[in-house]
Formats: structure tokens, sequence, C-alpha cells
């Protein structure tokens, strides 16, 4: 490229410095592809943060006024304030009742937050399905006797010890419990449980009016219920099996249901009885 | 002898909650309403539990409970975290930060005065 002489460039000479000035480009171009790429992460680790930060005030913030009504309705219905009538018992025990249902719609709703924002954290550590059975059998038993339904639990002898988050299946199965007691007006409701070749297989069964093809496509999706009219009278976000699947998909299991109208429902999740790492998303 | 609880908590509801809760009992109660009113309060004189909130103003309940159970005359203090920070893992936070046991918020009065009379047996 040297040259003494006034002239044209050789055609090669002029061939390189094309592919020089090309490859500069290449690199100018990629420099600042890089910064952008560079930028748009740390916004977006940015935002992450502020999204993450926002659910755990709003958690908070949900939570306080809550505190304040419950306990108060609490300590008025165990008489801290005087013995209550009969009449404003029974209301004080439907306040309570509306105030931890509003409880569970907020955690239901920060639950899926958290799960879209890629927030929740399995806390792995053993559990015992059996005593995942007995915390839920006496947190809804009640519910059930008060329906004249029957309850049952039928565990696996000799279940193997599982590794998981304990607190989280609790309440997948409580979900599953609660829906079928929900749904069933006559009958019963059973729990079963075995292990198979490295995974729980747990199920609950009940009699109610079972769920048709169409809608148990639905079921599993945020903000679906079989029907809107069972939800208006029934209550509930639709949340509850969106979240329980995520959670059952985190540790690496799935979840599903048998029914046809009229013959009840089977819903079944399975997974592996120990999981070592928090299975992300796909 | 008379038990002393000390209720760290800034919520104004909160705290005449515990005090209504505990008003049938005979167990003393202090207040404080942030982490650095707490130490003071125990400097002062030694409570027998510690009912900690852990969103608090100034000093956090984490980091009231570490100073705490840094200090070798105060560490066999039974710490009950009470909180509405309830994101998971704030349990093995409030365990990793020295607190003996942890309660989330709502709290039933009752389930927490069970919990209050077990450490103080």
């Amino acid at each position: 490229m040297r040259r003494k002489e006034p002239g044209e460039f050789p055609e090669h000479t002029v061939k390189l410095l094309q592919t020089f000035a090309d490859q500069s480009v290449l690199t100018i171009q990629n420099a600042r592809l890089f910064r952008e790429i560079e930028d748009k992460s740390r916004q977006l680790e940015e935002a992450s943060q502020h999204k993450s930060q926002f659910l755990a005030n709003m958690s908070h913030e949900l939570r306080t006024p809550l505190n304040a009504i419950l306990g108060y309705t609490e300590l008025m219905a165990d008489g801290a304030y005087g013995g209550p009538s009969e009449k404003m018992l029974g209301i004080l025990k439907r306040l309570e009742a509306n105030g931890k249902h509003l409880l569970g719609l907020i955690n239901d709703v920060l639950d899926l937050s958290k799960i879209e924002a890629g927030q929740l954290v399995l806390e792995l550590s053993h559990y015992s399905v059996q005593d995942i059975a007995q915390t839920v059998r006496s947190t809804l038993e009640p519910l059930a006797a008060d329906k004249k339904l029957g309850f049952k639990v039928e565990i696996a002898s000799q279940l193997p010890s599982g590794r998981g988050d304990g607190r989280r299946l609790t309440q997948v199965l409580i979900n599953l419990v609660g829906n079928a007691i929900k749904f069933t007006d006559a009958g019963e409701v059973a729990i079963k449980a075995e292990a198979d070749n490295g995974a729980f297989y747990v199920s609950v069964r009940d009699t109610g009016p079972g769920i048709s093809a169409a809608d148990q496509a639905k079921l599993f999706q945020e903000f679906q219920q079989a029907d809107n009219a069972i939800t208006r009278k029934k209550g509930g976000t639709g949340l509850g099996l969106a979240i329980s699947k995520r959670i059952v998909e985190m540790h690496g299991g799935r979840i599903w249901v048998e029914s046809q109208p009229g013959q009840g429902s089977t819903f079944t999740f399975t997974l592996p009885v120990v999981v070592e790492r928090q299975v992300e998303p796909a | 002898m008379t038990k002393r609880i000390l209720v760290v908590e800034d919520q104004a509801d909160n705290r005449q909650i515990i005090r209504d809760m505990l008003a049938p009992t005979d167990y003393q109660i202090t207040e404080a309403e942030n982490g650095e009113e707490a130490l003071a309060a125990i400097a002062k004189q030694r409570p027998d539990l510690i009912l900690m909130d852990i969103q608090l103003p100034i000093m956090d309940g984490y980091e009231a409970t570490r100073r705490i159970k840094a200090d070798a005359s105060l560490r066999s203090i039974p710490i009950i975290a009470v909180t509405s920070y309830a994101l998971s893992g704030e349990g093995q936070k409030a365990r990793a930060a020295g607190c003996d046991d942890y309660v989330p918020k709502p709290f039933s009065p009752r389930r927490l005065l069970a919990k209050i009379r077990h450490y103080l047996q």
C-alpha cells in the first residue's frame, strides 16, 4: 500500500481496503449493539428490582390493615372488650370469614405476580407427604363437615421423605382440596398419595358435578374458572389452579385433571421425591 | 415473678391489639416503635421475650435482632418475629437474623399468645 508514485490503486489493494472498511463498519456496529444490549439489560434488571420492591411493599401495605381488622375481630369474639351477645358473635364470625377470604385473594394475586416477575423462590428442605396431608386435613375437614361431606385420607405406607418446598406443596394441596369441597354438594372428598419410581403421586378425588372436556383445558390458566356463573356463586379468583400448576412445575412436576360431567373429578399432581433445584419456567 | 415482654412495633393498631391481647395475662409490657428504641429499652430493663416487627423505621427488626443476639448477655432472650413482609424466604431470613420464631401477619392474637406462653413457660 505504500506507493511512491501517483496513480490508481491496484485492484487487489482496493479490495483489501474495501475489506478493512467493511470489517471496521461491522466492528463499530457490533460495539454499538453491545452497548445497547448492555443498557437494555441494565434497564430490565432495574425494572425487575423495582417490581420486586413494589410487590414487597404491596404485600406489606395490604396485610397491615387486614391485620388490624382480623386482630380486633378475634379479640372481640374472644370477649377481650366484654362478652359479645350471640347475635354479635355471629356477625364477628362473618367479619372474620370475610377478612380471611380477602386475605386469600390478596395472597393469590401477590403469589401470581411474584411468579410472573420470577420472584417466587422455593425454600427447599425435607418434608413429609403425611404431615402435609395431615395439615390439610386439620385445616379443611371442618369445612367438609359443615357441608356434611366425607373426608378420606389414603396415604401409602412407608412413603419416602421428600425434598422440596413443603409450605408451597401444602398450598397446592389446600387449593385442590378446598376446590373439591367448594364444588361438591354431596358425597366425599378423598386425598390419596403414593410413591412410584422416585416420584410422588398425590390426587384429590371428589364426587362433585364434574368438568366438561372444554372447561378442563381452561382450568389451569390464570383468571379462568369453568363457568362464570359458578364463580359468582362460589367465589374465588380463579388463580388457585394456575398458581398450583406453577408451583408443581417449579418442582419439575405436572398437574392434571380427569373428569366427566356427573362423574366427579380427580386432580392429580406428580413430582420428583427429591427436588435439588428449582425448575425455571421454559 | 412477672414476666416482661418487649413489643417492638411501629403501627399503633398493632400495638393496641397486642396490648389488648395481653391485658388478661399478668405479663408486663414495654413498647418500642423502632429498633433503636428497642435496644434502648433493653439496656434499661431486660425483657423475658421480644415480639419484633421487621419493617421498622430508623433501625429494622433484623438489624435489632442481630445486635441483640450478638450480645452474650442478651442472646438467650427469645425473639418472635412478627411481620407482614411475607415474601417467600422471609421465614428463613428471620431465623438467619437470629429470631427464634416467626409469625406472619395477619396473626391470630389467640395463636400468638399461645406461642408467647410456650416460650415463657
